[in-house]
């Protein structure tokens, strides 16, 4: 076994070798079609960054006719707080409803002066789980506040949650969309490149063949070598996005971005940057055997 | 012991490449397959050799029916036989010492074994000083010696050897009949290709004759 293997690595380092120029290009390959790939994910990350921030916006609150006492309030958050939607939930007094509405006023709040606290209703602030933060988790949190009789009103703009929520699904099918398509167009790139390869060395492939090679040990070495051109091509990719992103994409992306309210651009994490370098094994491993259906016939 | 019943092979529905062919090979014998060109002996050796199935008939070797064998171990009849081509088959870019290995490092030989091997193989056909060489810089005579060496390396109980003096002038084929006459001494049963006349004359021994695909004469000096 031990022997095999170390044949195996002994070939691949020679046939990496000899043919330089055509596993450069295959390298090359990879890494071009890995860094559309990374550039499609870093543009996602970060328009979903800016989703995640309007999703902030996503609240439900609920006034009271009168204020309520203060056992019944904390029964009311400990129950709603119980939901699976619901992150938190905080009680604004008619007092603290005045002092937010004087501050936001501003240098206007003297318009405020004479007048009691007491025309604000007091209120119930319903923040949600980010993963609820969508029209099925709110109308959940109002049916249920629904059926609290001291509440006068909810609040949750069901217009604004509809725009958003279809922005949200529309974002989530052309990621699939434009994803799909472009793993399947660099799967396509790829083994085409590494059927060159192949047809270089098409002539050793039935050499092995009439000697006696199994299809397994005739593949065995294109399919390391394959995955090994993967793995690198995965490498020169993120070393190559990680320079773009540095010089150019990060003030550019900014540029669009921050009219939206992000305050950071996103680049990949180290999970999506492990990712990059499994999919670039992947796309080398898939290539290979592709291709080499086709050159290794008994 | 090589055996064929009735075989027949088309590559097309109209072009037969051997019709009804029955023959018998005893072990450690030496034949010539002859006939002009189209006439079925590549196609005979292609059957032999497992690169291609009969459309109908038996053949046994060893025993074994090959016409019933799966893909999977098509391999390791080859294992058992020597290959020689007229076009030589050895690889550009690997060096004599190299293409005679592959056979035995595609049985996974040892590698203290395979260069022993190999290094005797070599020294066999006359080519031990050129072990590093790469197939390019040899002569056409130089060459196809290589590849006889890759075929008898693994001691194979068959040589099938297609045209391999096809491309050679008249002294070098004479040494490499003397390489295959060698080879059958010490046993190996050799099935050889050819339609050179004066190579069979020079080396009499069975001849099985085919014409378009059916044995017309088989005669033993």
């Amino acid at each position: 076994m031990l022997q095999s293997i170390g044949y195996f690595v002994r070939r691949v380092g020679r046939n990496l070798r000899q043919t330089p120029v055509i596993c450069s290009a295959a390298i090359g390959t990879v890494a071009v079609a890995l860094m559309i790939m990374a550039f499609f994910i870093i543009v996602v990350i970060n328009v979903q960054q800016v989703a995640r921030q309007w999703s902030r916006e996503i609240q439900v609150v609920a006034y009271f006719d009168k204020v309520p006492g203060e056992d019944k309030v904390d029964r009311w958050r400990d129950d709603l707080e119980g939901m699976k939607e619901v992150e938190r939930v905080d009680f604004v007094s008619r007092d603290e409803a005045f002092r937010r509405f004087k501050k936001r006023l501003g240098d206007d709040g003297d318009l405020l002066d004479g007048v009691g606290s007491d025309f604000l209703p007091a209120s119930l602030e319903i923040v949600l789980h980010e993963a609820s933060r969508n029209k099925t988790g709110v109308e959940t949190v109002v049916r249920r506040l629904q059926q609290i009789p001291e509440l006068e009103d909810v609040s949750y703009e069901p217009d604004w949650l509809e725009r958003f929520d279809a922005f949200v699904n529309l974002l989530k099918l052309a990621g699939f969309v434009f994803g799909g398509f472009l793993l399947f167009a660099a799967l396509f790139i790829v083994s085409n490149t590494i059927k060159l390869t192949l047809y270089a060395r098409r002539e050793e492939i039935e050499i092995m063949g009439l000697v006696g090679g199994t299809p397994l040990f005739i593949k065995m070495p294109f399919l390391l070598e394959g995955a090994l051109q993967g793995i690198v091509g995965g490498g020169v990719a993120l070393i190559g996005v990680w320079a773009i992103f540095a010089l150019v994409l990060q003030e550019g992306l900014y540029g669009v971005l921050m009219v939206t309210g992000a305050d950071s651009i996103l680049f990949l994490s180290a999970w999506q940057q492990g990712g990059i370098l499994v999919c670039g094994l992947l796309l080398g491993l898939t290539g290979s055997l592709l291709s080499l259906r086709k050159f290794v016939r008994i | 012991m090589i055996q064929l019943y009735n075989v027949c092979m088309s590559y097309q529905k109209d072009a037969t490449a051997l019709t009804d062919f029955t023959l018998k090979v005893p072990k450690g014998d030496f034949l010539y397959l002859t006939g002009p060109s189209g006439a079925g002996k590549s196609t005979l050796l292609k059957l032999l050799y497992g690169a291609e199935k009969p459309t109908r008939g038996q053949i046994l070797m060893n025993g074994m029916n090959i016409t019933r064998m799966r893909s999977w171990r098509v391999p390791f009849l080859r294992r058992k036989l020597g290959i020689v081509f007229q076009d030589f088959k050895l690889i550009h870019s690997r060096t004599l010492f190299e293409n005679v290995a592959f056979p035995l490092e595609v049985q996974g030989r040892k590698r203290f074994e395979v260069s022993n091997k190999v290094y005797q193989a070599l020294k066999h056909v006359g080519l031990q000083g050129k072990l590093h060489r790469f197939p390019l810089q040899l002569s056409g005579g130089e060459q196809q010696r290589a590849a006889i060496a890759r075929a008898l390396v693994t001691d194979p109980l068959i040589l099938l050897a297609d045209e391999p003096t096809g491309n050679l002038d008249d002294d070098v084929a004479c040494d490499i009949m003397e390489l295959f006459k060698g080879a059958n001494a010490r046993g190996t049963t050799v099935l050889l290709a050819t339609h050179d006349r004066e190579m069979i004359r020079r080396y009499p021994r069975r001849v099985v004759s085919l014409d378009k695909g059916r044995l017309v004469d088989d005669h033993s000096p």
